[in-house]
């Protein structure tokens, strides 16, 4: 009798299970519903510090007036749109470089090129503030094999600024999609391939019409990833720019501007708020768009 | 033995008893001050000398001086305000000038008002001003940021001009003998940052202007301050007279490298650049250029910042009391950290001291301090308003438009507009 219960509609009832779940439950209540529910609430009020007073759509509105927050959504899709691809396709092809079983010291590149990705945010920034410096190696080196003539000014120009911006964050972040290939790749049936080499199909078309396709659920996976990655970036321009943005707010993010909402300008809680649910629609709608490019087409 | 516990245990209990009361009453009596700020060889060193004074004579207070970044210092003071939990926050903060109107207005009630307390009279008036709201004032005036024109000596002597010709200048003959010590010594003037919108700021301020008028507004495209102010970053950016610097440390590199003639600065930056022993005899200060508009004056002032009182402290009346017997009063202690630190107070008494007569060898035994304390008297009073961190960013944001030939009434409609979007 007991036993039947379990399989149908009456293990709901089950007081034993709701208790086992309760304190999980309960954590995930106060300590992610409850924030997110006030958040909403939040962003529908405005004023200055604690002195905050309903405000209704005010703060949606303030978005479309405030050339800041504009410049730092332009800035934030930027980011996505030139690097996200960039990173997607370099890491597909370092990982069906790197699945090679011929290649000798396939574990050491893989380790190299993951180990970025494990550093000290901190530590990489400022390595990448010395070595990009008007007079550091980069400059140095370009001008040597004669590049360039005079330093490039990657941290005082906007152009150059955000180029690096993209650059340090391709370096971060390419190796760990590239281990999420290499693992769906050694799952691929190898006789897939003998077959395709047997009947003649050369490398590339090996590569774009086998690989690819039979990798398309993890290319979702981390171009979604890399989508709300990208539109939280925060870290790599705090610590490049000093925490500003600069130059000419040439590299402010939304994650930064809700930073300086909050604690470099008039705290205005409600208005940040507001800035974050930018970034959470944002991040729906990307990914309900990349759902519904990537979805099964019926044949 | 079951008899000797039994017969030891009430004194055992009474003894437990005793030390537990005990400790109460040391608890309750022994009062720790906790204090946060930033820079360890300024703001935290000067804040333990103030201590070691006051707990001479009063023994059962002591201090806790926190050091963080001051970017740490803010944001966990902002937070913990918000939070609404005074536990996580200090007795006493220390906070800089052009930020604590922005505190005092969006956490009202959350900072102690001192005015019955400490003789603000004695204060230099620009000081007391930002910390005054509805007729209260809060905090406890510290360093000032007056400004000066550190210049070496021997690259102005190798490009042909004497300590006189810098007495007096105005900007646009900075920007001339700029061009002659690049042209004789292969030097740039002056170390810039554009993401940095200090110096605007000291420029302005000389003229008696802000981003903001008495009432707060933004005053941005008819301030003849601001627009002459551009105007001469714009030419001292065009003449190409600067060394570009990315962020404090690299502006700081300009000069203690060598490779700039000048650096116009608050006075808490003597400290650095006498840091440097082997440049001893070269530096001279003298005050800054003036702009060539009505109002203008050689005196200004860049950052600064004051101790404020935090309402929820338990050991709210022993940390005012402390703040008005050291900084509100002792001669001595502004006499000490000046010679130890180079930090020139705002009070006004202290003015008179020895220390502030001595001459500085570093600077060729030019009596400096008593220089800054005169030009101190001079800066113009502004009202720094609430919004100097939004402004800031809306201007040097427009920095590299200023050499791009934009004409400079387009810039500081661009200024405006998006403070007047920031500000809400």
């Amino acid at each position: 009798m007991i036993l039947a219960r379990r399989g149908g509609i009456g293990r709901y009832y089950d007081i034993n299970g709701w208790l086992f779940v309760a304190p999980a439950l309960g954590l995930i209540a106060l300590f992610m519903v409850y924030p997110i529910l006030w958040s909403l609430w939040m962003s529908f009020q405005s004023g200055r510090g604690m002195m905050m007073k309903f405000a209704g759509f005010a703060n949606i509105v303030r978005l479309w007036n405030d050339p800041v927050f504009l410049k730092a959504l332009t800035n934030t899709m930027t980011y996505f749109v030139v690097q996200v691809p960039i990173m997607i396709l370099l890491a597909l092809i370092l990982a069906s470089l790197l699945n090679n079983p011929r290649l000798v010291g396939r574990g050491f590149f893989r380790t190299a090129i993951f180990l970025p990705c494990v550093t000290s945010l901190v530590a990489y920034s400022v390595l990448f503030k010395g070595m990009f410096a008007p007079d550091g190696i980069v400059n140095s080196t370009l001008q040597a094999i004669g590049i360039v003539s005079s330093p490039i000014p990657w941290l005082t120009h906007p152009f150059w600024a955000k180029t690096l911006v993209i650059i340090a964050i391709t370096w971060r972040w390419t190796g760990y999609n590239m281990i999420f290939y290499l693992a769906a790749l050694q799952n691929i049936d190898k006789s897939i391939y003998e077959v395709a080499r047997i009947d003649g199909v050369p490398a590339w078309a090996r590569f774009t019409h086998i690989t690819i396709p039979l990798l398309k659920p993890v290319i979702l996976f981390t171009t979604v990833i890399s989508t709300i990655g990208t539109l939280q970036l925060f870290d790599e321009v705090y610590n490049l720019t000093e925490g500003k943005g600069g130059p000419s707010n040439a590299t402010l993010t939304l994650s930064l501007y809700i930073y300086n909402l909050t604690f470099r300008f008039m705290p205005n809680f409600g208005y940040a708020a507001t800035v974050s649910y930018v970034i959470v629609v944002l991040v729906a709608l990307l990914a309900v768009l990349q759902f519904y490019l990537a979805r099964e087409r019926d044949r | 033995m079951d008899n000797l516990a039994r017969a030891y245990l009430p004194r055992i209990a009474g003894l437990a008893l005793a030390s537990v009361s005990f400790l109460a009453v040391t608890a309750a009596e022994a009062k720790e001050i906790t204090i946060w700020c930033w820079d360890p060889n300024f703001n935290v060193a000067i804040m333990k000398e103030a201590g070691a004074r006051y707990t001479k004579t009063h023994p059962d207070v002591t201090f806790n001086v926190v050091d963080f970044a001051k970017a740490d210092v803010e944001q966990k003071l902002q937070t913990g305000l918000a939070s609404g939990t005074a536990d996580a926050l200090p007795d006493i903060v220390l906070i800089e000038d052009y930020g604590a109107q922005k505190y005092l207005q969006s956490f009202p009630g959350a900072f102690a008002p001192l005015s019955g307390t400490v003789d603000y009279s004695g204060f230099a008036p620009y000081k007391v001003e930002v910390m005054t709201l509805d007729g209260q004032v809060y905090g406890m005036p510290f360093d000032s940021g007056v400004a000066g024109l550190y210049y070496r000596k021997d690259y102005l002597e190798q490009s042909g001009f004497k300590p006189e010709d810098m007495q007096n200048l105005t900007w646009d003959r900075f920007i001339e003998i700029g061009q002659q010590v690049e042209a004789k010594t292969g030097k740039k003037m002056i170390g810039l940052d554009p993401n940095d919108g200090g110096l605007v700021r000291v420029i302005m301020q000389s003229a008696g202007q802000w981003y903001f008028d008495k009432e707060g507004k933004p005053n941005i495209t008819g301030n003849a301050a601001l627009k002459a102010t551009l105007e001469t970053v714009g030419k001292i950016m065009s003449a190409n007279i600067y060394k570009p610097a990315n962020g404090w440390s690299d502006w700081v590199g300009t000069f203690t490298s060598g490779d700039v003639a000048t650096v116009v600065a608050g006075v808490w930056i003597t400290g650095t650049v006498k840091a440097q022993p082997d440049q001893a005899g070269k530096w001279g200060v003298v005050p800054i250029p003036a702009l060539s508009i009505e109002g203008a004056t050689h005196a200004s002032n860049l950052g600064g910042s004051s101790w404020y009182v935090l309402e929820s402290s338990a050991e709210k009346a022993e940390a005012i009391d402390f703040l008005n017997e050291i900084y509100g009063k002792d001669i001595d202690f502004y006499q000490k950290i000046l010679q130890d630190r180079g930090a020139v107070g705002s009070l006004l008494a202290a003015r008179r001291g020895a220390a502030y007569e001595a001459a500085d060898s570093f600077f060729g035994g030019e009596k400096v301090w008593q220089n800054f304390s005169d030009w101190l008297a001079k800066v113009p009073s502004v009202n720094y308003g609430v919004f100097t961190n939004e402004a800031d960013l809306a201007v040097t944001a427009q920095l590299p438009a200023l050499t791009q030939g934009t004409p400079t009434d387009e810039i500081l409609k661009a200024i405006d507009a998006e403070i007047s979007g920031q500000i809400q």
